[in-house]
């Protein structure tokens, strides 16, 4: 083991030492691996949009066959009617307006909440940056950014702020856990639904975020809810908020799928670009593996020098791939909304890590093939071939 | 000092079905302490006897026994570790890494003892002062001339210490100065130091700086008398 130490320095000296090739190496190790981590950040974003906790308590009503917040229209009236069902705790309407029903990248949704209650109460678990509920409160076009859609439109308490045809004012910036609110504005009920219906009639919603008292319950309620309206003039489709994510974001999550394959493939590429760079680094070297040979150091020294070096450039490369892209995670601010519903891309310090990780075991695997070869190459004969 | 006693020492190679015999029934002793030179035509066996004397080629058949020990019968890692304790191998061609600088050249045999790393770059200073390059310490082998990444590589074989120091033309790819100043320093390895010292050469005048030479022709060793005929006999070929 002792031996296996005293290796390090040589095998470090063999990379810093020969910068071109270790660079070249180390670059095409990191974009490949930035390329992987990015993916995961993605994917990360994805599972944590959609998946269902065991907790989840709030289903999202919507206009039956409509996937648009422009085409999906419920009276606001139904409010009432669905307070009435058991085991609902609490029903909120939601006018959403957005810029953009596709997926993209640059998405402005505004979500209009009644001025009471909802707010406040959403705000609270959350935590304002600046503004304030109160100035919220005391005017009609004020709106609420969340934190994500604050920087990526660099809004501030104060600014005026146009899109979507709403001409808003800032009131405050807030944080939050739900990816979902960090990238919305939360604006008026009134004042969204008169500006949406461009001075038509009001009383109209969006959607309604359903609070079900037990989790339990869950899709007894929300066959409850669509039975109630089943007959209506306006039906309804209730499914839990992470269902009715991961529908919405369906093209999403297809296009992410394969993006995950691309991801995985170029950890591949990693493993042959650093089995390559190590095959052609032993090809070099078989006289100077000879030569510590023949100074007493053993074949199984010499393996271990070539198995660390292409771990070190897979660590090194993972390192900067990985890092590089937690880091162009955190400045780009990405976010896919599609039909009014976000997807965060965040930095996920789990996707950095495996990087690494799956970068520098990469590198280790590459390299035994190669190893193994200088480690039975005959003395005489590695002075022969060299 | 290691005596040095060859019996029956043979080396064959294969090349496709032909086999090759490089080394023929080989006797020779070489008593501890002595310098003995190599001499013989190219293709005689001087290199694959100096390979096997320094462990790193084996015999086909016969034993080669060192300082009372059988090196035949070790395995891959205990030769390994009898080298390290034992041989200093200079090279025709030096075969220094060329990624490490002279200093870490000459250090490179020492990381495999279990010395200090006070003590270690003690013997790596005193090794390349003993050589006159005291002032190349961080010099890379591309920024030192023949004789001088010779020097190097001959610190680099003394630094251990070894009983035994093989060397493989040592002042072949040399210029006539330079190689003076090698052979100055393996003769005064073999003086001061009392180490047995096994020179390959073509060069009867190097030859003749070692206190006995051995005449290899067509793999095996040919006495005083023989070696004299055979001059001969070539001189008066070439004179007709």
């Amino acid at each position: 083991m002792n031996s296996f130490l005293r290796t390090i320095p040589f095998t470090w000296k063999n990379l810093v030492r020969r910068p071109l090739r270790t660079g070249l190496t180390v670059a095409g190790i990191a974009v490949a691996t930035f390329l992987f981590s990015f993916v995961e950040s993605m994917r990360d974003g994805v599972v944590k949009a959609t998946e269902a906790g065991a907790a989840e308590t709030r289903l999202v009503v919507y206009r039956k066959n409509r996937f648009c917040p422009f085409a999906s229209q419920l009276p606001q009236s139904y409010e009432r009617s669905i307070l009435r069902i058991e085991g609902v705790k609490a029903a909120v309407p939601i006018k959403i307006v957005v810029n953009n029903c596709r997926a993209s990248l640059d998405v402005v949704t505004f979500r209009g909440v009644p001025d009471e209650g909802y707010l406040q109460e959403h705000i609270a678990q959350a935590q304002l940056r600046s503004g304030s509920v109160s100035d919220w409160q005391s005017r009609g076009d004020a709106v609420l950014v969340g934190s994500a859609l604050a920087e990526r439109r660099r809004l501030r308490a104060g600014d005026r702020f146009d899109a979507a045809g709403v001409r808003s004012w800032v009131a405050g910036v807030f944080d939050s856990d739900d990816a979902q609110d960090r990238n919305v504005a939360y604006a008026h009920l009134g004042f969204l639904q008169e500006t949406a219906q461009r001075g038509g009639t009001g009383g109209i919603v969006t959607q309604f975020n359903v609070e079900v008292d037990d989790p339990s319950k869950m899709e007894a309620v929300a066959s409850a809810i669509d039975e109630a309206f089943a007959h209506d003039q306006f039906p309804t489709t209730t499914r839990p908020e992470s269902a009715f994510v991961a529908r919405a974001a369906r093209d999403v999550i297809v296009l992410v799928r394969f993006a995950s394959i691309v991801g995985w493939a170029s950890l591949a590429a990693v493993f042959a670009l650093i089995a390559n760079a190590i095959a052609l680094a032993v090809r070099d070297r078989i006289r100077d593996h000879a030569i510590l040979q023949t100074l007493g150091w053993t074949g199984a020294d010499i393996a271990w020098m070539v198995v660390m070096e292409a771990a070190m450039l897979g660590a090194a490369g993972g390192a900067i791939g990985a890092i590089g892209a937690h880091a162009a995670i955190e400045f780009a601010h990405l976010n896919f909304t599609m039909e009014g519903v976000s997807i965060e891309v965040t930095a996920s310090n789990m996707a950095t890590v495996a990087g690494v990780v799956l970068a520098t075991l990469l590198g280790a695997v590459a390299g035994i093939v190669p190893a193994l070869s200088a480690a039975r190459r005959e003395i005489v004969q590695g002075f022969r071939t060299a | 000092m290691s005596t040095i006693e060859c019996r029956k020492l043979r080396k064959d190679y294969r090349r496709g079905e032909e086999v090759i015999q490089t080394l023929q029934d080989v006797d020779i002793d070489i008593h501890g302490g002595s310098f003995v030179a190599l001499m013989g035509p190219s293709g005689s066996g001087k290199t694959t006897l100096l390979n096997l004397l320094a462990g790193i080629d084996r015999p086909t058949a016969g034993t080669i026994t060192i300082g009372g020990r059988d090196i035949g019968t070790l395995g891959r890692n205990a030769l390994a570790a009898w080298r390290s304790a034992n041989v200093g191998y200079i090279f025709q061609l030096y075969n220094l890494v060329p990624v490490l600088t002279a200093y870490e050249n000459v250090e490179m045999p020492l990381l495999l003892h279990a010395i200090s790393a006070k003590e270690r770059h003690q013997r790596v200073t005193e090794a390349l002062e003993l050589v006159g390059l005291a002032d190349r310490y961080s010099h890379y082998p591309r920024q030192l001339s023949g004789g001088q990444e010779q020097r190097v590589a001959i610190a680099r074989a003394i630094v251990t210490r070894p009983t035994l120091i093989l060397a493989d033309e040592p002042t072949g790819d040399l210029d006539r100065t330079s190689a003076m100043q090698v052979m100055d320093l393996v003769v005064r390895l073999n003086k001061e130091r009392n180490q047995t010292i096994v020179m390959v050469t073509h060069d009867p005048s190097t030859a003749a700086r070692a206190g006995r030479i051995v005449h290899l022709e067509k793999g095996k060793i040919i006495d005083a008398a023989e070696f004299e005929h055979a001059a001969q006999v070539a001189a008066s070929g070439a004179h007709r």
